[in-house]
């Protein structure tokens, strides 16, 4: 797909809060139909970057270009086409979960009931119920409703399945399946590299505010890296190793193996191969 | 619209509380005038010799004996502290509620734009202040018709115009603080009400901080002043519509360069 495609492009965005640093010089692009995936641990910049690109935050430097428009200039012609799920749901404690639902569906004037009834079934919402008798879970279904019900031309999550349960996070991610399937391109921020891992094609690495690789999916876990724990002479031991496969068995052979477990590293360690790179 | 009709239902539990309160305690005051008029004929002499607090209060320029000094003194005073105080916590809430409530990712994020918000949250500010006065002087003329006897009408009409005025000009530099607030700071709001009414009683006892009646809108709309000389300073009502607009306009420019 040409450039002129990308659903997201960002260029050398910077955003600090005071002294305080947020992102620095990064680009990335998302293309359409994609589902991209957003790695970091907390802190390291992927709220702050999706929040320059939803307009809550006014950066200091670069470009924004969502669906072929400037982001900053044409916030709302934007918003109107994106649903945008914050990793921590919060709505007006005392309205109904309808009235919630409904109200979002009036502001994009836009009739969204028989979506919205599905997503609620699906998602298992009781609309009846009030915001503040709602866990963090719950209020997280609300909002997977109030992003997917106008069926948005891009998705843009942030931790989505932080607070809900495996089932849900199960259904979740079949949703966005099949959104994605209809065209919908999703960007999704997370820092479990398992779900980035099964859903996502294309995906950024981020920490300290710097992106330290963008590439598919495949390739960023191409890594040579493991995570070896081995149980020899009685004794544990544990090591991250780096190199060809061979001559790990080789070296392994060496050390009268009674037990071993050879393992894909944590996102963490996969990020300090990277930066050791 | 939709916004605007969202804030309307949000805040009719304030609203009714602060309505029916000021507007029973304004209707019960005027209700009173009946039993204590001849008592308060007495009191106006009293009143008359008690120096620079009864200037402060405009006893020593209106009788209380009579319907009209009656509510220009005591039933205004109530309609005007109270009606600042919903004003000012109307405006204070209005914006930073959303930071405070965390729910500005979720209002920010739909298809608004962040002018029309505070367009539409300004909006429907103005028309609960509108509302609440609309009732309150309902409750006033259901108790003139009680009692059978009325302030004059003009003066009357001309003292609730310019309550509006100073309610919307409270209420615009309460919204501007909002602005800028991520909390919302209710008892500053409220406090600041109280040191508007007591620079309006101080600069007309002290000469020295006269000029402090171009600060407070109290000055302008104090009931007394409208009675007896039957019409507004218009240099003070433009100052007063100057600020409004300033603090509405000041709001939004603010609030679109603001980070969330």
């Amino acid at each position: 797909m040409g450039k002129s495609e990308n659903i997201i492009e960002i260029k050398n965005l910077t955003k600090s809060y005071g002294k305080k640093r947020g992102v620095k010089a990064i680009s990335l692009s998302v293309e359409q139909g994609d589902i991209y995936g957003f790695l970091g641990p907390n802190g390291a910049g992927k709220s702050t970057t999706i929040r320059s690109i939803l307009g809550l935050l006014r950066y200091q430097e670069g470009e924004i270009k969502v669906l072929q428009m400037d982001a900053p200039r044409e916030q709302k012609e934007i918003l109107r086409q994106v649903g945008y799920m914050p990793s921590e749901a919060m709505f007006y404690p005392s309205m109904k979960v309808k009235e919630v639902i409904s109200f979002a569906a009036k502001v994009r004037k836009t009739d969204c009931s028989k979506e919205a009834q599905r997503l609620c079934e699906i998602l298992k919402v009781d609309g009846d119920k009030k915001i503040e008798e709602l866990s963090l879970g719950n209020r997280k279904k609300v909002s997977i409703v109030c992003a997917m019900q106008h069926r948005p031309k891009l998705l843009i999550l942030d931790e989505p399945t932080s607070g809900l349960d495996p089932l849900m996070q199960e259904a979740f991610f079949e949703l966005l399946l099949e959104y994605n399937r209809q065209g919908t391109t999703c960007f999704l921020s997370s820092h479990v590299l398992s779900e980035v891992k099964s859903y996502c094609r294309h995906a950024a690495m981020i920490k300290d505010g710097v992106i330290i690789r963008t590439d598919t999916v495949e390739n960023l876990l191409k890594s040579d890296v493991r995570r070896v724990r081995v149980v020899a002479g009685g004794q544990k031991k544990e090591f991250v190793y780096t190199g060809e496969m061979k001559d790990l068995i080789a070296k392994l052979a060496d050390m009268q193996v009674e037990d071993v477990l050879i393992e894909e590293p944590s996102l963490d360690e996969i990020f300090r191969h990277y930066y050791e790179k | 619209m939709t916004l605007f009709l969202q804030e309307l239902k949000m805040n009719r539990k304030q609203f009714l509380a602060w309505t029916i309160c000021i507007g029973i305690c304004c209707f019960g005051c005027i209700l009173l005038f009946g039993g204590v008029k001849e008592t308060m004929e007495e009191m106006g002499e009293v009143y008359a010799q008690m120096g620079a607090f009864a200037t402060a209060l405009s006893l020593d320029r209106m009788n209380s004996g009579t319907m009209e000094g009656f509510y220009a003194t005591e039933v205004s005073l109530i309609f005007a502290v109270g009606g600042a105080m919903f004003a000012a916590m109307l405006g204070i809430c209005m914006l930073a509620k959303e930071e405070e409530g965390h729910t500005a990712e979720f209002l920010y994020t739909l298809p608004l734009g962040r002018t029309d918000i505070v367009a539409w949250k300004y909006a429907a500010m103005t028309a609960l202040i509108l509302l609440f006065n609309g009732v309150c002087i309902c409750w006033e003329l259901l108790g003139f018709a009680c009692v059978g006897e009325r302030a004059p009408l003009k003066e009357f009409w001309l003292f609730h115009g310019a309550q509006l005025l100073m309610q919307l000009e409270i209420g615009s530099l309460s919204f501007l603080a909002s602005a800028f607030c991520r909390k919302k700071q209710v008892g500053a709001a409220l406090g600041f009400v109280i040191l508007l009414y007591g620079m309006d009683l101080m600069c007309r006892i002290v000469p020295d901080i006269e000029n402090l009646k171009y600060v407070t809108p109290y000055y302008f709309s104090n009931a007394a002043d409208i009675f007896i000389n039957g019409n507004l300073d218009g240099k003070m009502v433009g100052i007063s519509v100057a600020v409004t607009v300033l603090c509405g306009g000041g709001a939004a420019i603010f609030y679109n360069g603001k980070d969330f």
